[in-house]
Parts: C-alpha cells; structure tokens; sequence
C-alpha cells in the first residue's frame, strides 16, 4: 500500500522554480500597484455564501468551494476578490476621502470539473480603483493593466477593450425580449458567427439588426471603431471608446491596445467599458477587468468602481523557465567556528553554499559530491581552508 | 509577420471523412490526412494548418487548452462537455437527432414515478428534464444505451438517431427532440485573439465551401 496521499483536484504542490517564477510576477506587480498610489488590502479566505449572492453576480453554487460552520451557517472560499473588497469598502472605508485606490494578492478558489486539467486555486494580483469614474480613471486603470503585464515581463500581448453599452444600445433600439437578448449576447459572446446571423434574420434590414449581426467580427486594430460608427452612429459606448483610446495612444499606450466589441460577458455586472489581457503562450485571457458601479450600492455606498486581476500563473507560464541557483559551496566547520562559517555563508551568492551537519571531514566531502558542490569551505582548529573536489 | 501555423483538431470517423472532403474543396491538400501511417501530426503541404485527430471530447480538451487553435466536433459532445471557447459555424455535416426514446407503446409521462434515463450523455440529459421541471433518474452507460430499456435498467434513453434502425429493432421509438445536432468548427479563444487574420481565412474558406 502507498502512504503517499495525493492533493486534492485542480490544486498542486509548487517546488522551487515554480514558486520562483510565480514571486517574480507578483513582486513586479505589487511594486507597479505601490508606485501608482495603491494600498494593499487583505480579506478572509473564506466569506459567508450570501455575500456573493449579495452581489448580483455569483458564481453557478458548483463551482464554489464550501464549508459550514459550526452555527450551519454556508461560506465558501473566496471566489473573487472584488466583492470582499465591496464589502470591505461599505463597511470600513466609506467615510474616507474618495478616491480609494486599492490592491490585493490573494488566491481565489474555484472548483472545476473533474479531469479538465482546471486550476482550483487561482493566485490574483489585482487593484480596484473606487469612487472614481469617467475618462481619466479609466485611462489610469488601462494604463497601469498594460504596465502590469509588460512589467511581469510579457513582451507579446495585448489589452483588448470593449464597452457593454454597446450591446445594451443595440438590444433596446431593437426592442428585444429579455429572453431574445440573452440569446443574441451568448451567440455574440460565443463568436456563433453563423447562428447569430440566422436568429437576427428577422432585423438584418436595421442598423441596429446589422450591427448586432457584426459585432462577433468586431475585434482587431482601432479600424473597428470605424467600421462600428459606419455600422451604428450615435453610440456613446463607441464615442467614449475613441476618446479613451485617443488618450491612451497619445500617452504611448497604443500599440497595446486592440479592441473587441463583442465582449459581452457578464453584461449585468459591468456598468461600461471591459477589457482582456492575451499573452503568446496562454491559452486564455491572462488579465480581466471593467467598470462596475454597481456592485458597491448592493453593500452600502453608491461609488463608482473599476479594475482589473491578472492571473499570476498565466502570466508566469509565459514567461521562461526560473534559473535556480546552483550549489557550489559546502561548508564543514566545527561547532566552535560556528560564526565564521554562518559569516562565509551569508556573503555567498545566496542558494549557493550550505553548511554541512556532517561530524567528519570525509562524510562532508561525500555530502558536497551528493549535492554537486565543487569546493568544500573547512572551518576547524587548523583555522579555514578550501579543498576544490 | 509570417503566417501562423494554425492547428486544428478533427474528430476521428465520420466527421474527419466530411471535413477532409471541405478541406479539399478548399483546395486543401489533405493527403497527409488521407494517408496518416504512424504519423498522429499532419501538415497540409499547401497551408498552414496542421491536423490532429482525436475522440470527440479529446478535442474539446485541446482546444480549451490551446494546443489547438480550432477543432470541429459534433455539438452533442459541445452540449455535454461545457463550453468555453468561440463555436464559429455550423459545418452543417454530422447532423443527426438528438432524442429521447422510449419504449413502443409505454406512456412515459403519465406516471408519477420517477423516469429513469440511461444516456451516454448525463448532463444534456439532466439540463432537458430540469427544463421541463421533471425529476429522473440518470444512469451513465458506456456502450449501446438501447441496451438499457431491454434489460429493464430504464425507461428511456437520450442518445443519438441516426436512422432509428436501430432503435426500432430494439422497440424503442423516439418521441421528443433534444437538441440539433451537426458538427461544429470552434476556435480557442485567445487564439483568435492572437491570430484573428489568419483563423478568419480559414473559417471563411470554410464558409464558402459549405454543402448545400
């Protein structure tokens, strides 16, 4: 019988490099978050259930890690981060000065299906900009998503922006049924190219029927906001989108933006523009943000809101591989020496040298063999010494 | 830029057979595919595109992940496993019913008792009957689900018809529709992020090329 028992499914041991790679990101990030003014906030790991309800936008109940306490009162682990932070920010922060500005690295957990090769714990890095709103807040929050990704260290990637507005725009100029204007937001989230253009049949002689049909194709290069006014004038979402761009490409930002007008996810949180980080290497978006005002009033404070988290391991996965020091140096001494050799060991290259606990010159020097260690460092009463092995 | 070279899992058997034949009306040509031997990666000699087979649920997998950059799977398999990437077109080949069967002559709603429903597809299964706010009983079978009603394990099935010989030979009839089924060409979603140009060609040319 094995003794070994395994972890559990979607979660997994991280050794050396692994967690090499993953500080590296994180520490880019926090250090860009301090630098443009925000403040790190840490919330519990596990939140009673019914604050994710509170706020309109919970995840479906299986994906949620759950625990009962001991009143049989439901929590789960954190899901998100935004919504503790509402929580946090109703509770705590709201007769504080606006704007807040905030960061958080903490791990969310999901739980995936089984055998999907999915993660269940998600490390995030991510700010929460609040109680700001229009252009310069949100030109501030794309800004610092493209700087976050470059700062980790991508070189190709890109920060895709939308505008749900948009959508909202198009749905009610054609007086869409609730039940119509889910079904076209999920063809169009979908990219269904072709089942989205066979339900608008119907209203393909509108411009709002046409623009709608179109939207799937709408993401590339700015050459989509022309093709959006030629297809639909009049939209505020399109109008905001050129002039936060304008800003943005004068500020130096314009090779990192792209834009995809189809991005219509969870259209009944976010409150205006959205965007998505993509990296060469992941397989999915590996930075998510958008405006949402909605969310605090559900807590308390009526406070505009916008942000953004970046998938830690996403990103790191994009990046090469962690190069782990090797050993060089062992260190035998005898335990009267014991300063001098943590002396030796502190001025190494760190993760390079290692004292020995061996009791005989000959079990060091068959140790420093073991783990690859070219000379042996000898502290004893014959004073110090180095044998190159 | 030079062009990426895109991947794209195929689902083996009947689905490979129909794209391959899209792809050559595309001008595609697919002798490697034709003709694999022990090779599992096929690159088409006149584009860029590089092939894989796989089982259907295998290509779902590929393409979440991004190993592949597009695949073509049957939208029973799509239904079943969850989706999250791009469903671009309908190929319009592989179709086929997707349906509830009972046995001839049995009144399967009358009853209060609960249904039981062997399937290979537990979750389509369970999304149609929570649709119409019915509890059943679902029991996952691997192999030939008509097998099931025979033996007495259920009172119905949900599975595939392509000709309902088989069905019929086994007394079962299929009353209700499930769900359209006919192969799908999807796209991983930051591929199409990454290489919208080249991933919009393809799918076009697909387009064109359609039958019927």
């Amino acid at each position: 019988m094995s003794n070994t028992i395994p972890t559990p499914e979607g979660t997994r041991d991280r050794l050396f490099g692994e967690c090499q790679e993953r500080r590296c990101v994180q520490e880019a990030l926090l250090q860009l978050f301090r630098c443009r003014g925000f403040h790190e906030v840490r919330t519990p790991e596990v939140e009673f259930y019914d604050l994710f309800l509170r706020s309109g936008n919970p995840l479906p109940q299986e994906q949620l890690l759950k625990i009962v306490d001991r009143g049989g009162r439901i929590m789960v682990m954190r899901p998100d981060c935004t919504t503790p932070i509402a929580r946090v920010v109703a509770a705590k922060l709201k007769n504080l000065p606006s704007p807040q500005r905030l960061y958080y690295d903490q791990t969310v957990f999901r739980s995936g299906k089984e055998h999907r090769g999915g993660r269940s714990e998600i490390a995030q890095c991510g700010v929460e900009l609040l109680g700001a709103q229009g252009l310069r807040a949100d030109a501030e929050v794309l800004a610092l998503a493209a700087d976050s990704l470059r700062g980790a260290g991508l070189e190709r990637f890109h920060i895709e922006l939308g505008h749900v507005g948009l959508f909202h725009d198009l749905a009610r100029a054609l007086q869409l049924s609730q039940e119509d204007t889910e079904t076209i937001r999920c063809l169009i989230e979908g990219k269904n190219f072709a089942a989205l253009a066979d339900f608008l049949a119907p209203y393909v002689d509108t411009e709002p029927g046409k623009a709608l049909d179109r939207l799937p194709y709408l993401f590339g290069g700015v050459e989509v906001l022309d093709e959006a006014e030629r297809l639909f004038s009049g939209s505020p979402s399109i109008a905001y989108l050129r002039q936060l761009y304008a800003v943005l490409e004068t500020a130096g930002y314009g090779a990192d933006l792209r834009f995809d007008l189809g991005l219509v996810h969870q259209i009944d949180y976010y409150t205006g523009v959205v965007f998505r980080g993509y990296a060469v290497g992941a397989a999915d978006a590996v930075l998510s943000g958008g405006r949402y005002d909605g969310l605090l009033a559900a807590f308390g404070p009526d406070m505009p809101a916008t942000g953004f988290a970046v998938d830690v391991d996403a990103v790191a996965g994009c990046l090469p591989a962690a190069e782990l020091p090797q050993a060089e140096l062992l260190i035998h001494y005898d335990p009267a020496c014991l300063s001098r050799a943590l002396a030796a060991l502190d001025l190494a290259t760190p993760g390079t040298a290692q004292l020995s606990p061996c009791d005989t010159l000959e079990k060091s020097r068959e140790l420093a063999w073991a783990k690859g260690a070219r000379t042996l460092l000898i502290f004893d009463g014959n004073g110090e010494r180095r044998e190159a092995l | 830029m030079t062009q990426k070279r895109l991947r794209i899992a195929l689902t083996k058997g009947r689905l490979q057979d129909h794209t391959v034949e899209l792809f050559e009306r595309m001008g595609l040509d697919c002798t490697p595919i034709r003709h694999p031997g022990r090779r599992l990666v096929h690159s088409i000699p006149n584009y860029p595109l590089d092939a894989v087979l796989a089982k259907a649920p295998d290509v779902i997998t590929y393409v979440e992940h991004g190993v592949c950059d597009l695949g073509v799977v049957g939208k029973d398999t799509i239904l079943e496993q969850g989706r999250s990437f791009y469903e671009v077109l309908d190929l319009g080949f592989g179709r086929c019913r997707f349906a509830l069967a009972v046995r001839e002559g049995s009144d399967f709603y009358g009853t209060y008792k609960t249904r039981r429903i062997a399937t290979k597809y537990p979750n389509v299964t369970r999304n149609f009957f929570e649709e119409k706010g019915m509890d059943v009983s679902i029991i996952k079978i691997e192999g030939s689900v008509e097998l099931a009603p025979i033996l007495d394990l259920a009172d119905g099935i949900v599975d595939i018809v392509e000709t309902g010989a088989t069905l019929r030979e086994n007394g079962l009839v299929p009353i209700e529709d499930v769900a359209a089924v006919s192969a799908r060409l999807i796209v991983n979603t930051a591929s199409m992020k990454l290489y919208k140009e080249d991933i919009l060609r393809l799918i076009e040319g697909c387009k064109a090329n359609l039958e019927g």
